[in-house]
């Protein structure tokens, strides 16, 4: 009995602490319309008006080769909190792994630098989510991780 | 025997209606008593006096004053940046006995100064900022993010300070986390614009600040000899919304702007005066520009965008300088 539950308890743990990784389906056949899932997504940020950036800069933001980027949507802060949200299309599938690294880089280096400014974005940031299948990619850094859970798995994330 | 009666009966009603406005006046002086004292003894320059005292109530009532009275400047004064006391029309929302002036700052140190970089008769598209770099704290980050800008690089870092900037790894190539002189050396720029201050008000003495400022800046300009280098001035907060520390205040962020200016006409740098666009007339940032006093919002982003399209410095400029 005690082995099912040390057994149990593992597995828990181990579910609690994918929350901040990332998560790839290789659905190279579904077709997503980047605009209107990074639009849906903005409703899941409640405490800061996030606002459009540039397509242009999105692949320095998060450290990816313009060639490997077909379109990009992101919507990011003022600077008032740390929510953001980025929904890539790579060129290929090949390209999301890519995609996926440079957003946790960008998460990382983030919570490295809120810890010491404001302790309460780096603990958002450590709930960010990173989500693939086929050649998107999606980063979110939002108020209401379950609604943006939801959205996505009905995106086919 | 019925006249006494009568006089009896008279008597009695005269006796009832003085008992009965002996209670009217009782009444009247036991809750309105107050009232009447303080119509009869007010005196307006004690209560003056009083509300400085600084006690809560008091500092409340003020507050609720200085609300009351609603500045209205048109969105056309502030991107001329002719948002000055004198041209503001008052809109008084309620009317109130006394009026609270807010409290006025001195700007720049020398508002004709040569350094600080003037309207330009052509606008420039977003193409002028190729060859740019963009240096700061998160209110670069936030510019980047919503001003809508399409073009330059961007070395931001959320908590950036003089001192940060001058030595810590905190700018991502992707792989590391580098200084920024570092990244600065891994291209070749025209432009370089630093904008920094939020994070440095209150943590060191001017002098330090002064001085380390003209060390980074030097060495920005070493690493780049051919760029022209902007320094940004610090916009103004709104008090009232920061929460993060008293001396994150407009005083402040007057001082730090007259150094940074100081170090610009000493050194040859181009001073940009985001303050001409975003503030209030009153040394303060414009209420509504930012949610948390800090931090521009989007639209405020794009009129500091709009103003780096019309104030740079032309080539001739810099030739006229050398």
């Amino acid at each position: 009995m005690r082995k099912i539950t040390a057994v149990i308890c593992a597995a828990a743990l181990a579910f609690s602490l994918t929350a901040c990784g990332s998560d790839t389906k290789n659905d190279e056949t579904v077709t997503i319309e980047i605009s209107e899932l990074a639009e849906a997504l903005l409703e899941t940020v409640t405490s800061d008006s996030l606002s459009e950036t540039a397509s242009s800069l999105v692949p320095s933001i998060y450290y990816l080769d313009e060639e490997n980027v077909a379109s990009a949507v992101a919507y990011a802060s003022s600077g008032a909190t740390s929510c953001e949200i980025a929904v890539i299309e790579s060129t290929d599938t090949d390209g999301t792994a890519d995609v996926e690294s440079g957003m946790q880089t960008r998460v990382d280096n983030q919570i490295e630098l809120y810890t010491s400014y404001n302790e309460s974005e780096a603990a958002r940031l450590e709930t960010a989510i990173i989500k693939s299948t086929g050649v998107y990619t999606v980063l979110c850094v939002c108020d209401d991780t379950d609604a943006a859970e939801e959205l996505l798995e009905s995106y086919g994330f | 025997m019925a006249k006494g009666n009568r006089r009896r009966r008279r008597r009695s009603e005269f006796a009832y209606v003085l008992k009965l406005l002996i209670w009217v006046a009782a009444a009247i002086f036991i809750f309105e008593g107050r009232f009447i004292y303080t119509m009869v003894t007010f005196d307006a320059s004690e209560a003056s006096a009083v509300s400085e005292s600084g006690t809560e109530e008091e500092t409340e009532t003020e507050a609720a004053q200085t609300e009351a009275v609603h500045y209205v400047i048109s969105d056309d004064m502030y991107l001329a940046g002719l948002g000055d006391a004198d041209r503001i029309e008052r809109e008084t929302v309620e009317e109130t006995e006394t009026e609270t002036e807010p409290e006025t700052h001195a700007t720049v140190s020398d508002p004709d100064s040569a350094a600080i970089v003037g309207e330009q008769a052509k606008a420039e598209d977003d193409s002028y900022f190729s060859d740019a770099v963009f240096i700061g704290d998160s209110r670069m980050e936030g510019f980047r993010n919503t001003s809508g800008i399409t073009e330059g690089t961007f070395f931001t870092s959320v908590g950036m300070s003089l001192s940060s900037m001058t030595s810590s790894e905190i700018i991502s190539d992707g792989e590391d986390m580098i200084t920024v002189a570092a990244a600065l050396s891994g291209g070749t720029y025209g432009k370089i614009y630093i904008m920094l201050g939020a994070n440095d008000l209150g943590e060191y003495s001017w002098d330090d600040f002064k001085s380390g400022l003209v060390s980074v800046t030097n060495r920005f300009q070493e690493l780049q000899p051919d760029a022209i280098l902007y320094l940004c001035s610090c916009i103004y907060v709104e008090e009232d919304k920061v929460t993060t520390g008293d001396y994150i205040n407009n005083e402040n962020v007057d001082t730090l702007n007259s150094i940074l200016l100081e170090v610009c006409e000493e050194e040859g740098y181009y001073y940009l005066n985001f303050n001409e666009v975003l503030s209030d007339g009153y040394g303060s940032l414009i209420e509504g520009a930012s949610s948390d006093g800090v931090h521009i919002t989007a639209e405020y982003c794009k009129v500091m965008l709009n103003y780096m399209k019309t104030h740079y410095v032309s080539v001739e400029d810099t030739d006229e300088t050398e």
